[in-house]
């Protein structure tokens, strides 16, 4: 499924029940309260997470006057399930829109929610039992692997050379490295070396000035993340070897499409993987409250390859991410 | 009673001018490490590589230096890897509003040195002043401002990242990329720093009158010290050099976000640990920080190069190796 | 040297040819030592003389280099402190083993706490209270450790021994922060122990408790036993003699100094909360005794004079009024305070000579940098003016002996060339050699025409030092003693409050 195009449905299937006064859910005079809670903004992807939530409730708001919401962002698991709590305690809230910080530990919480008769959306991190939330949408990390393996597998001649970048070693980075070597597999090209840049520019940076003294011949640079992508090219244009070897990074940080909408040679694709989600998200579950619309379900936002062709679609120049 | 002064008359013996084997136990490590990572790597003693490992240690390890002075005087600041974040956003705000007035070239960069070195006076004040006339516990104190500054260059940058304009950052890049006479600028003003550093802590009233103050600080008002002042100077002092390392840090990547510096404080503190610096204070050793500095780059790098384990088991090496160096010292300064 | 009085009973615990080597250094040569069942046996020694030494090896916190360490005839079971205790054998250190923030109760049952899984609070402050009521201290056993005053906290750690069911008990100094009445506590004590059969090793400066108490002495001088001696064989004086190695004459300096100009004047000056409105003037070449009992305000009276807390008042040097808000106020006014807390006050213990001689005056040896050259310089000079005794130069002064530090602090105070001096409890702990020493020393600084306050619980020191007394009490001047006036008598009476004299006539100046 395409996001943009969702998106915009939703927007006018929500647009067209708030004017058309079309029998909301939801009795006249009575706000109804949804709780958000998501990971505060610790890295590029979660900062365009964080901002696309807030311009999303901002928009929301506005639309539908009769729409409350309590957005609560958590730098750790416990600091999560103590918002989940306070929401539920002290906010009456009607529906809880959550990005687990971890699925096992925010699972039962979760449930509790959805016990005391609340609606529950799902984003990103499915929970460890099934069946609990009313709505989940996600990204896609293995096609976000897939997607990228196959598009080394199409650039590169077998026996090719190259490296990766992991992130934070977490069930969802080897969900996209198993997907990426297994797009890979048979075509020859070598993984000359596989370590863990945590999503983390810096990191990035030192970790591949190393590969770029161990490994005399590199082709190609799979980052795995458009930050680690921006310190992996700082690092080979230290060494002065663009010429060598293209990257791929990946999420659709506003920086990186750029280049890949320029043409740049250095990065010839991107990834998506999007962080508005979050705001799929968020429509989808106004609408439940706003509108008679079924919103039941799973809405996997799949990864798709961004190209030079279809960058622009892909490109907001206002987030921070 | 005079007769036995001359009998009892001090006798140093040579044994006890040279320093013990304790005090050498980090420099064993880092030569140890040394001697690992080039059999393990042809590539590993070769300039590039060197000036990679010196140049990325370079931010630690001026922070390091002024977190000894901080740490020996019986003080903490968990706060510099969000102050270094937090300065880089200020400074790269401040560069990209100054652009339109001032236009690339010498002055802004300048302007922009002088605002993070400004900033960075500013948030060592800050945590100064909080510690010694506020008297809250320095742990309590950094922990604060540690999430402030965190949050602040979150918000800042809106939750993604500040860049530099692409201009200026072309113009600012050679003060990390290139340097003198093939050594590059990071390593020049870090060498710099440590050597000041070592000076300042041996040879001047300062850095004996941290000591003093960590070795007991009652004592050292009941001599005349002015405690709040000399402690006050550490935490400035530390705040400046964070603003110094920024200096060599924007140019690197041009960009500053919330993940900019994470954990640099730890890193900082266990350098100065692992150099043989007491974490209760009262003894200082900034040689002994560089070499801590450069055994945690050199972990690094060697397992990257070497790959001698599991990438998962890196930190496991690294916590081994940290605790390893400490030990060393411990082990044979209390048989000593 | 003479042999000790012959007993039929064994020894309990005992060093047979005990050496003890720091590095290169030998501190103890072939030392003999035995503790008998029912008996006080006092080792003594001028500070440096190696009876902290001795006190280490039997209480195991020492392994000798050589010779032999035998409990009951056998070789001694324990290799560290605690299993000492386990054994017995029960040392109470100089620097108290307490744990200054828990309290008394918890510090005497830590380790060996009541109870199962949930602690006894109950029965434990049951048996602290009857402990402590056996002494007739009247701690609480609430209180914690950290605001107990010196005294007491020696109390504790007698009390913590006696839980401990000691057969050999080592007591290092332990009068020597106690008033007289907590003497007299702890000597019957002591001599109840000894008729229950416990063996006890006694040291003390103080030499007619050794004559009390002891029913062996011995003398150590410089890490080798020079007399062994029992009950009634030495005189105090014979004692002191052994100890230094010389016959001593008065330990104080024999003349009253004349008296010059006003050098310092303080008008109406309150330190709160104990210290109310003290008047009084010093003047040059003279020495001005403070006595009171610990608590009476001496100390905080001092320390608010330079700085170190918050005071009222007006203090004038030579008739100009002076403001003085810290010690470096005090410094630049020529006022110096030597603290009686050298451990915790006056000395980096963890530092060398050097550093802790120049710390307060480092501004003078150097702009920038400090002159090491210089430094040492002074050292050397410390050394021989104040006759300090260091087997090394770079050593940690921790590591010296008390008189030892005393004479360094003394030397850094007067490394600032101070006109006015006020030093608090000048030889406590002290053996009686140095003793005499810096009682000379204190008697040249007068000599010179500067101006000492010398605070004390010694009596005979106020007496012997003083050309005039003031008594504090309660934080106020009790009164003021000249010339012919400064007899024990009259002090005490003033200390005591037993004789309201008139106070306008003598303390009001």
């Amino acid at each position: 499924m395409e996001r943009r195009t969702f998106l915009t449905t939703a927007a006018i299937g929500a647009a067209t029940a708030a004017t058309g006064v079309s029998v909301p859910a939801l009795a006249q005079g009575k706000k109804a309260v949804i709780g958000v809670s998501i990971p505060s903004a610790t890295h590029g992807f979660m900062g365009g997470l964080n901002w696309h939530a807030q311009e999303t409730i901002k928009r929301l708001k506005t639309t539908y006057p009769n729409l409350e919401f309590v957005l609560a962002t958590a730098g750790a698991v416990g600091k999560q399930v103590n918002d989940i709590e306070d929401m539920v305690a002290t906010r009456n809230i009607d529906a809880l829109v959550v990005l687990p910080f971890e699925s096992e530990p925010l699972t039962s919480p979760v449930k509790a929610v959805k016990d005391a008769g609340k609606w529950v959306t799902v984003v990103d991190r499915g929970l460890s039992q099934p069946g609990i939330e009313d709505l989940y949408v996600a990204g896609d990390n293995t096609a976000f692997g897939r997607v990228s393996g196959e598009y080394f597998k199409a650039n590169l001649k077998p026996g090719a050379k190259i490296v990766v970048l992991r992130g934070i070693p977490t069930t969802l980075d080897n969900e996209r490295v198993d997907a990426f070597q297994a797009a890979i597999a048979g075509s020859g090209i070598e993984i000359l070396d596989m370590q863990h840049g945590n999503w983390n520019r810096d990191k990035a940076f030192q970790v591949m000035q190393d590969y770029l003294s161990k490994h005399k011949k590199i082709d190609a640079v799979w980052a795995a993340d458009d930050d680690m992508a921006i310190g992996v090219m700082e690092a080979i244009s230290q060494a002065g070897r663009q010429k060598e070897m293209w990257i791929v990074g990946g999420a659709g940080m506003k920086e990186i499409i750029k280049r890949v909408m320029d043409k740049d040679p250095q990065i010839p694709v991107d990834v998506s993987y999007t962080p508005a989600q979050i705001s799929t998200a968020l429509e989808v579950t106004a609408l439940r409250f706003v509108s008679n619309t079924p919103v039941y379900g799973r809405f996997i936002i799949g990864s798709t390859l961004i190209t030079a062709e279809n960058a622009a679609q892909f490109y907001f120049p206002d987030s921070p991410f | 009673m005079s007769d036995l002064t001359r009998s009892d008359a001090p006798r140093p013996s040579v044994a006890a001018r040279l320093p013990g084997l304790s005090a050498l136990g980090p420099l064993l490590a880092l030569i140890l490490l040394v001697a690992l990572g080039a059999t393990l790597n042809e590539n590993f003693l070769s300039a590039g590589n060197i000036t990679n490992v010196l140049a990325r240690s370079a931010f630690i390890g001026m922070i390091a230096v002024g977190m000894t002075f901080v740490i020996t005087s019986g003080g903490l600041d968990l706060s510099v890897g969000s102050m270094a974040a937090f300065i880089a956003g200020v400074m790269i705000l401040g560069m990209n509003a100054l652009l339109p007035s001032m236009g690339v070239g010498l002055p802004l960069v300048l302007a922009g040195m002088g605002i993070a070195l400004g900033v960075g006076l500013l948030a060592g004040l800050g945590n100064g002043l909080l510690v010694t006339k506020a008297r809250i516990e320095p742990f309590i104190v950094t922990l604060g401002t540690m999430g402030i500054f965190r949050s602040l260059v979150t918000w800042l940058a809106d939750g993604g990242t500040i860049s530099l304009d692409f201009g200026v950052r072309q113009f600012y890049r050679p003060v990390y990329y290139s340097g003198l006479f093939g050594i590059a600028w990071p390593i020049i003003v870090f060498a710099i720093v440590a050597v000041a550093g070592q000076i300042a802590m041996r040879h001047t009233r300062f850095g004996r009158y941290c000591e003093a103050i960590g070795s007991n600080d009652k004592v050292a008002l009941y001599s005349a010290v002015n405690v709040e002042r000399i402690r006050l100077m550490t935490y400035v002092l530390l705040g400046l050099l964070v603003g110094l390392a920024t200096i060599m840090y924007v140019p690197r990547l041009g960009s500053a976000s919330g993940s900019t510096g994470m954990l640099w404080e730890l890193e900082a503190i266990a350098a100065v640990i692992i150099g043989g610096t007491a974490l209760k204070g009262g003894y200082g050793r900034v040689w002994g920080t560089v070499i801590g500095v450069l055994i945690l780059s050199l972990i690094d790098n060697i397992l990257i190069l070497a790959d001698l384990v599991s990438p998962y088991l890196n930190g496991t090496i690294q916590g081994v190796i940290i605790v390893l160096a400490v030990v060393l010292q411990r082990g044979k300064s209390s048989s000593a | 040297m003479s042999a000790a009085p012959e007993r039929a009973a064994a020894p309990v615990l005992e060093l047979v040819d005990v050496r003890k080597s720091f590095g290169p250094i030998e501190i103890l040569h072939g030392i003999d030592f035995a503790l008998h069942a029912g008996e006080v046996h006092a080792l003594i020694g001028e500070n440096g003389a190696g009876k902290s030494t001795i006190m280490k090896i039997l209480g195991g916190f020492l392994a000798p280099s050589s010779g032999a360490v035998r409990l009951d005839g056998a070789p001694a079971p324990y290799a560290s402190g605690a299993q000492a205790e386990a054994s017995g054998v029960v040392v109470i250190h100089q620097e108290f083993n307490l744990a200054p923030d828990l309290t008394v109760t918890e510090n005497i049952w830590l380790g060996r706490e009541k109870g199962g899984l949930f602690l006894d609070h109950r029965a434990m402050r049951a048996g602290t209270q009857a402990l402590l009521d056996e002494l007739g201290s009247t701690i609480r056993p609430e209180a914690r450790i950290r605001d107990l005053p010196v005294s007491d906290r020696q109390m504790v750690e007698i009390a913590k021994a006696l839980s401990r069911q000691a057969r050999v008990l080592i007591m290092d100094e332990p009068s020597a922060v106690l008033t007289h009445r907590e003497v007299e506590v702890l000597f019957r004590q002591i001599e109840r122990l000894r008729a229950q059969g416990v063996a006890l090793l006694y040291t003390s400066h103080r030499l007619e408790e050794i004559t009390r108490l002891a029913d062996r002495v011995t003398v150590l001088r410089d890490g080798a036993v020079v007399r062994k001696a029992g009950r009634g064989e030495l005189t105090e004086d014979g004692m002191a003699t052994a100890m230094v190695g010389r016959k001593l004459e008065d330990i104080y300096p024999p003349r009253r100094h004349q008296a010059g100009t006003v050098a310092l004047e303080v008008r109406g000056f309150s330190v709160p909360p104990l210290v109310k409105d003290v008047s009084f003037t010093l003047r040059r070449g003279e020495v001005l005794g403070i006595s009171g009992l610990v608590g009476s305000g001496r100390t905080e009276l001092a320390e608010g004079l330079v700085g170190l807390r918050p005071a009222t008042g007006e203090i004038l040097r030579h008739g100009i009024p002076v403001a003085i808000g810290s010690v470096r106020d005090a410094a630049a006014s020529g006022i110096a305070y030597l603290t009686e807390d050298r451990k915790e006050r006056g000395l980096l213990l963890d530092k060398s000579l050097t550093e802790n001689l120049t710390l307060s005056t480092l501004a003078r040896f150097g702009a920038l940098f400090i002159d090491g050259r210089r430094e040492e310089a002074a050292l050397s000079r410390a050394i021989a003016e104040f006759d300090i005794r260091a087997p090394r130069r770079d050593m940690k002064v921790g590591n010296l002996s008390g008189g030892n530090q005393q004479k360094l602090l003394l030397a850094k105070t007067m490394l600032g060339d101070p006109e006015v001096v006020i030093i608090d409890e000048p030889t406590r702990g002290i053996d009686v050699g140095t003793k005499s020493q810096i009682y000379a020393f204190i008697d040249a600084l007068a000599a010179e025409g500067r101006s000492v306050i010398v605070i004390s619980s010694d009596m005979p020191e106020i007496l012997g030092l003083s050309d005039r007394v003031l008594v504090m009490r309660h934080g106020r001047i009790a009164g003021e003693l000249e010339g012919a006036r400064v007899t024990e008598t009259d002090v005490v009476r003033l200390v005591m409050g037993t004789n309201e004299q008139p106070t306008g006539s003598a303390s009001h100046v």
